[in-house]
């Protein structure tokens, strides 16, 4: 047809044009979720560094974490994988790795020094019976606080540190009646965000760990967790009307008019801030609550590579794997994503003061919380998301909540 | 009838295709489906099998409860409300109305667009802070109401009002075909007999046009049993679990919970669920002699 | 006065507007409204800047309308590496189109002409289970399916979207062209195989011509489902064929980045011309009498 012949062409005469004089061909075909503006230009950090270090990137980007998924998985099952498909940070890739499905990262790991280099929740989560089958790139902090700094001056409030100094403003911003109190994006992932920040930032890092980890039952019935509960279900009363179903950019946009107090969003959030203009410190502010023994929730994306047979295939691969974890990508990327860099030894001048104070959180070791993904299996972080889900918008009592939060780490063997 | 045996192989080798179709496809990747559900799979499949313990699962959760009565309640609803406003859209652009093909693609446009953008549409007009009750209230009505969308007593209905919206065009359409297909005859005997049009209509026409209200029914009620990108798109299954459907269970648990394994299960309950109801009227039709 | 139900002479075409000729223009414009109003609040939001958008007035006209969106949409929007908006994805859309609709109408046509007027053993059954499992949702069946194709040797190309189209729309093409030719006058059929009519011919020279509306419906239904998929052709269709679709889908439903409102709905617009336009021109077949024709003949 003609549109493959002139495909081919295209291709040849690229390949002519873009030189290496190495006839080695290191081709990656990419999958991943990385479609919008900021994203792709992150994602092109990538690409360029691969094409200098004489690679072609074959991008294969897929809207929707889900659907990308689902079709590098559908691919690697039929026979005909891409060269490197994302993947979040956390037991997504348990099965492939079980199924010797994923080429292992140890030697370039070994080689850059991760260990060191890359707080351990984040190796332990990529590494499967001791070999790194997973690169992480990045770190999302997921349990940040964003708020207008004018509204909050307008109460006379400052940067809360805990959950119980937020909810006074909460309460100031309400009784004055002029803003909505707290932004929310009533869908259910966004609900089980906010519980997470609720059960880190009031339930401290042991109760974190024991539920989503240990999958303690009996934690889920004590008074602790029934105290998390309650002041879950408390935030309801700051959350406007028109919350269900809103999108988590559209509460972001609400904190950037003025026309809310705060939002619990990840650090994604700072690109619509950007977006809108806003400067850090300035028109808004960043933070994250905790009780004292709370922490940062990391979460972050990782790139994992199907076993190939073809050794120029590998090739690419262990390229990628060693390029993407540079100091100077990491921070282009850094720069371009929002997220920080994966690495601690990168130099930060050039992130903005939100990014460094996440930096500073994540160099503390006591502060490094895994997600919720690092922890457990997607069934079971779906599982709690449906009863999370219920709890906040019906009139489930914390008690009948606590039993199904029970029902659930029970059910999980 | 006798039929030449020349004519007989036509006919076989005509459906054939389906015959393969359907070996390979339906009964192969259902006979699959139900197999997946007797084992743990969770994101690849594997062959441990489990018994009926999804099944035990499936109809402890309680999402799977509220979808199964969710897409009654949304069933009945949408194919009644769809078969008559189609049907009634259909008669009054048979009556030779002007700009006919205007008002037709007027009614058939929904149809083209695709759930995920029109589905955040609707839902900003339903959200009562941004759509129809914030509009009325800024015009003055300042006790009008019009949340349905964030309660969950309600939520379900907001799904019937846009997915009739975008079916009835459809339905229209099938509706209209029939009735053009009516002859002409027909119509001059009822004017010579004088009986009022809408007499015509409910006593001549609409019993003709069996054939087209079956087949509308049966488009109709496929979409119901897969509807999922509208309760994604507007209200993902929310507010909680209030709008959740049969076929977005079955999609999240495939794809981003990983768990095959109560997917499939949730699937093949839907199956059987069909095939309860349909197979005692295909055997009921096939008794009664020649399938017309 | 009743409407006349024949066709009339060019001179009567204008009609005596009656109470109950308004009463009918009242219902249209009414029901009209409720079918626009989604369609309003898309062109609008898609001709204001992001910063009116934020302010949320749904159905406010736009202040300085644009249509830097709808250029952006079509030409630069960023669907991953490349930022080349959706019409990248044109061509594949119409390649995969084209022959899917084609063959899945003929295949279905044929199929239910088989059934429905030629009495062949075992037909009610396979047509039960057409439409039985055309009630399961069909993401379930991908997995499979990727199996059956990639150990047929066929994998991801464009025949094998062709294919799975085809299969998938099997069972309503088959429905509605079985009902259809069910409901024709049996005498037509009884005649032409007195005149001594085979299979085929009786199909290609009675049936068909006489099936224009349902051909026309069988045309709207799966040009919209082929042209509006997305999961399939992402699966299926091979890296180089991949649909429109898979850059809406880019465009509209990033995870995480920041959403164009404006670019979303004009990408959606675009997408949805072609259909619209399909629909638009159907017209000049939705016409009265071609089966009375026949039969009084």
């Amino acid at each position: 047809m003609k549109r493959t012949l002139f495909a081919s062409v295209a291709i040849v005469a690229a390949a002519c044009v873009s030189v290496p004089v190495s006839a080695e061909e290191m081709k990656a075909e990419v999958i991943h979720w990385w479609t919008s503006g900021g994203e792709a230009a992150a994602v092109r950090v990538f690409a360029d560094q691969f094409t200098k270090a004489g690679g072609t990137w074959i991008d294969s980007a897929v809207a929707g974490a889900a659907n990308a998924r689902n079709a590098a998985i559908s691919r690697t099952v039929a026979g005909n994988p891409p060269t490197a498909m994302q993947l979040n940070t956390g037991k997504q890739f348990d099965e492939l790795v079980e199924g010797g499905l994923l080429a292992d990262v140890d030697a370039v790991a070994t080689e850059g020094n991760w260990k060191g280099l890359m707080p351990a929740a984040i190796t332990a989560a990529a590494t499967r019976n001791g070999k790194m089958y997973a690169v992480p790139i990045n770190i999302h902090g997921q349990n940040w606080l964003w708020y207008n700094k004018a509204v909050l001056a307008s109460v006379g409030a400052d940067e809360p540190k805990t959950w119980n100094d937020a909810i006074t403003i909460l309460d100031k911003l309400k009784a004055e009646g002029k803003v909505i109190p707290l932004a929310f994006s009533g869908q259910k992932n966004w609900e089980q965000n906010l519980f997470n920040s609720v059960l880190i930032g009031v339930g401290g890092a042991q109760m974190w760990t024991g539920i989503l980890g240990k999958r303690d039952a009996s934690l889920a019935r004590s008074a602790e967790f029934k105290a998390v509960a309650v002041t879950y279900k408390k935030l309801k009363d700051y959350v406007d009307a028109g919350a269900p179903g809103r999108n988590w950019n559209d509460a972001t946009n609400l904190v950037i008019q003025g026309k809310a107090g705060m939002q619990i969003m990840g650090d994604w959030a700072k690109g619509e801030f950007i977006a809108a203009g806003k400067i850090a410190d300035k028109d808004y502010g960043c933070t994250v609550l905790s009780n004292g023994s709370g922490g940062y929730v990391m979460g972050g994306d990782v790139f994992v590579f199907p076993k190939a047979k073809d050794p120029s295939v590998t090739k690419a691969q262990m390229t990628l794997a060693r390029l993407m974890l540079t100091p100077e990508t990491q921070i282009q990327f850094a720069l371009k994503k929002g997220s920080i860099p994966v690495r601690s030894d990168v130099d930060t001048s050039a992130l903005d003061a939100c990014a460094q104070k996440g930096m500073r959180y994540v160099a503390d070791k006591a502060q490094q919380m895994p997600s919720g993904d690092m922890l457990a299996p997607p069934a079971m972080i779906g599982a709690l998301q449906d009863a999370i889900s219920q709890y906040w918008n019906t009139n489930m009592s914390a008690d009948e909540f606590s039993a199904k939060v029970a029902a659930v780490l029970k059910s999980q063997e | 009838m006798r039929l030449s045996l020349n004519s007989r192989i036509s006919a076989i080798t005509a459906l054939l295709p389906a015959l393969l179709v359907m070996l390979v496809v339906y009964i192969g990747a259902t006979g699959w489906t139900v197999w997946m559900s007797l084992t743990n799979s969770r994101m690849l499949p594997n062959n441990n099998f489990v018994g009926l313990r999804q099944y035990e699962m499936l109809f402890g959760n309680d999402r799977w409860i509220t979808s199964v009565h969710n897409i009654v309640i949304y069933g009945v609803l949408f194919v009644s409300l769809a078969l008559s406003i189609g049907f009634l859209l259909a008669v009054a652009i048979d009556q030779r109305v002007r700009a006919e093909d205007t008002i037709r693609s007027i009614y058939l446009y929904p149809y083209s667009m695709s759930f995920v953008v029109t589905g955040l549409v609707w839902q900003w007009l339903l959200n009562p802070t941004l759509g129809i009750q914030h509009v009325l209230r800024s015009w003055g009505f300042e006790g009008a109401t019009f949340d349905w969308i964030v309660r969950p007593e309600t939520a379900i209905y907001c799904l019937v009002i846009a997915g009739v919206w975008q079916a009835s065009g459809l339905v229209m359409a099938i509706m209209l075909a029939g009735l053009r297909g009516v002859d002409e005859e027909i119509w001059k005997a009822t004017r010579v007999d004088g009986l009022p049009k809408w007499r015509v209509y409910v006593s001549i026409i609409i019993p003709m046009m069996g054939a087209s209200f079956a087949t509308a029914a049966v488009l109709l009620s496929t979409g119901v049993v897969r509807l999922y990108d509208l309760s994604v798109a507007m209200t993902n299954g929310g507010p909680g679990i209030a709008s959740e459907v049969p076929a977005k269970f079955v999609m999240d648990h495939l794809f981003e919970r990983a768990n095959i394994g109560l997917a499939t299960a949730a699937a093949t309950t839907m199956l059987i669920t069909v095939i309860a109801v349909v197979a005692p009227y295909f055997y009921w039709r096939t008794r009664k002699g020649e399938m017309r | 006065m009743t409407a006349a139900a024949q066709p009339l002479p060019a001179a009567r075409r204008s009609k005596r507007m009656t109470p109950a000729r308004w009463g009918l223009y009242a219902f249209i414009f009414i029901t009209a409204l409720y079918f626009l109003l989604p369609l309003y609040v898309m062109v609008v939001t898609s001709l204001k800047p992001m910063a009116e958008i934020r302010q949320g007035n749904l159905l406010a006209l736009p202040v300085a309308p644009s249509i830097d969106a709808w250029v952006k949409a079509w030409t630069s929007a960023c669907t991953g590496l490349t930022c080349q908006g959706i019409k990248i994805g044109f061509l594949n859309s119409l390649r995969i189109l084209v022959p899917s609709v084609v063959i899945s109408i003929l295949v279905g046509s044929l199929t239910g002409y088989a059934l429905s007027l030629w009495r062949v053993r075992g037909g009610n059954i396979l047509f039960g289970t057409m439409m039985v499992v055309a009630f399961i949702p069909y993401q379930v069946f991908i997995y499979p399916l990727v199996r059956v194709f990639s150990f047929t040797g066929l994998g991801q190309s464009l025949l094998t979207i062709v294919i799975i189209h085809t299969i998938f729309g099997l069972p309503t093409m088959t429905l509605l062209f079985r009902n259809y030719f069910a409901s024709l006058p049996v005498e037509l059929f009884k005649a032409a195989r007195v005149d001594g009519a085979g299979f085929y011919q009786i199909y290609a020279r009675i049936m068909m011509p006489m099936a224009t509306p349902m051909i026309v419906v069988a045309v709207i239904l799966q040009t919209t489902g082929i042209w509006n998929d997305f999961i399939l052709g992402l699966v299926f269709a091979g890296r180089d064929n991949l649909p429109m679709t898979v850059q809406l889908n880019n465009i509209v439903n990033s995870t995480q980045g920041e959403r164009a409102y404006n670019v979303d709905m004009a990408a959606t617009l675009l997408t949805a011309l072609l259909p619209l336009v399909v629909y638009f021109g159907s017209g000049r077949w939705f016409v009265r009498g071609i089966a009375a024709g026949a039969v009084k003949g």
